[in-house]
């Protein structure tokens, strides 16, 4: 071996270990801010916990006062303790969607897939959502579905993803108004499930078609904006039907409506 | 003479509420914050019917029954609180022998009609 190829060997073992030791810190950085991102993790898990605990106990105590159940209130005594039970109600489903957030984010978020019905699970979302819809006289409708095979995927999921979707459009619908829930299949064979939730509300701008999906995001951000709520419905939608391999998009024009879609696998026919 | 319930949940804000409401409804109500309490007021008092959380300081709020079962003081129901909507935690619930399993918070007027139900 000539001298030169030995001062190359040299300086590349050198170099070689330079980098092996860079790859080693890279990843302990990696490490550390994987058990911090865990550790955020569960410390949003635990405290959204123990805030629902003390929360629960005034929303019971609350409700005993409301029903009379110590004693007769006066229209006035009522009405009052009606807004704690609906403001702790409030702060309660605002607590659960970070929980269900910060579920969605970590590790713990597997599916557990089994075989099901979505115009029935749709007509369940649907029959919770009624009472709100009936206040704003608004019509939720199911189009079709009847005849649709099953779809595979995780329940629990996809009844969150279909709450948040036809909540919202209540939400954002005007008084008198209509909800509407539809179905058609899509893909080569007709693999595929979409889902469409659309609504005759005030509609979302172009420019936000992307930015309503992402997380703490609202399009009226402002602190005097009517409409509250966290940010995260829709992120935590998008995250559920992505874990499906399915996509979720929203087709609007400002003041006409607004469609969303997801899209789901149906499941394999039985032989 | 009055039915009796077990209140089996570690937070006393909630036990608190819990009493008040099931003593003006008429029924006599105790209180365990833990499963080796809840134990130890069943070896005196039989409760009718028990509101459990599944999350003790000391275990699987589920466990209580296996060992209520060994014990043959088993009460006629038993209604499971959790603080998980998910339908796993649900299932494991009733295969251990809840009636019923309620998401907290439990709306009162609906726990106590259940509660109604379960005791006629």
């Amino acid at each position: 071996m000539s001298m030169s190829h030995r001062v190359n060997d040299a300086a590349l073992t050198k170099r070689l270990t330079a980098l092996e030791g860079k790859a080693r810190e890279a990843q302990k950085t990696i490490d550390d801010l994987k058990s911090r991102d865990a550790l955020k993790t569960q410390f949003l898990s635990n405290i959204s916990h123990d805030l629902r605990t003390p929360l629960a106990a005034i929303i019971t105590h609350a409700e005993i006062l409301r029903d009379g159940m110590l004693g007769e209130l006066n229209q006035k005594q009522r009405d009052s303790v009606t807004g704690i039970v609906n403001g702790g109600q409030q702060l309660l489903d605002m607590i659960d969607e970070i929980l269900t957030y910060v579920r969605s984010a970590s590790d713990q978020a597997t599916l557990v897939r089994t075989e099901f019905s979505m115009s029935e699970l749709v007509d369940q979302v649907k029959l919770l959502n009624q009472s709100l819809a009936a206040k704003k006289h608004l019509t939720i409708e199911r189009l079709n579905g009847d005849d649709l095979p099953l779809v595979s995927a995780d329940r629990d999921k996809i009844k969150h993803v279909l709450a948040n979707l036809i909540g919202n459009a209540i939400k954002f619908t005007n008084n008198g108004g209509r909800v509407w829930i539809s179905f058609s299949r899509r893909g080569r064979n007709e693999e595929e499930l979409l889902v469409e939730i659309g609504d005759t509300g005030r509609g979302i701008a172009r420019e936000h078609y992307d930015l309503v999906f992402r997380e703490f995001a609202q399009v009226d951000a402002s602190p005097s904006r009517p409409h509250h709520g966290t940010g995260l419905g829709l992120a935590i939608a998008r995250r559920f039907v992505e874990l499906h391999d399915g996509r979720i998009w929203v087709e609007s024009e400002l003041g006409r409506g607004s469609r969303f879609f997801f899209t789901l696998p149906l499941a394999a026919p039985r032989p | 003479m009055p039915a009796r319930i077990l209140i089996v949940e570690d937070s006393p804000l909630v036990t608190d509420a819990f009493s008040i409401l099931f003593r003006e409804s008429g029924y006599d109500v105790d209180v365990a914050g833990t499963i080796a309490e809840a134990l130890e007021v069943a070896k005196t008092r039989r409760a009718d019917l028990i509101l459990l959380d599944v999350s003790l300081p000391d275990g699987d709020g589920l466990e209580l029954l296996e060992q209520l079962r060994d014990q043959k003081s088993l009460p006629k129901a038993t209604l499971a609180m959790t603080g998980h909507g998910d339908s796993r935690t649900r299932q494991k619930c009733l295969d251990a022998g809840c009636a019923e399993v309620f998401l907290k918070p439990v709306p009162i007027s609906e726990l106590l009609r259940r509660i109604e139900h379960h005791l006629a």
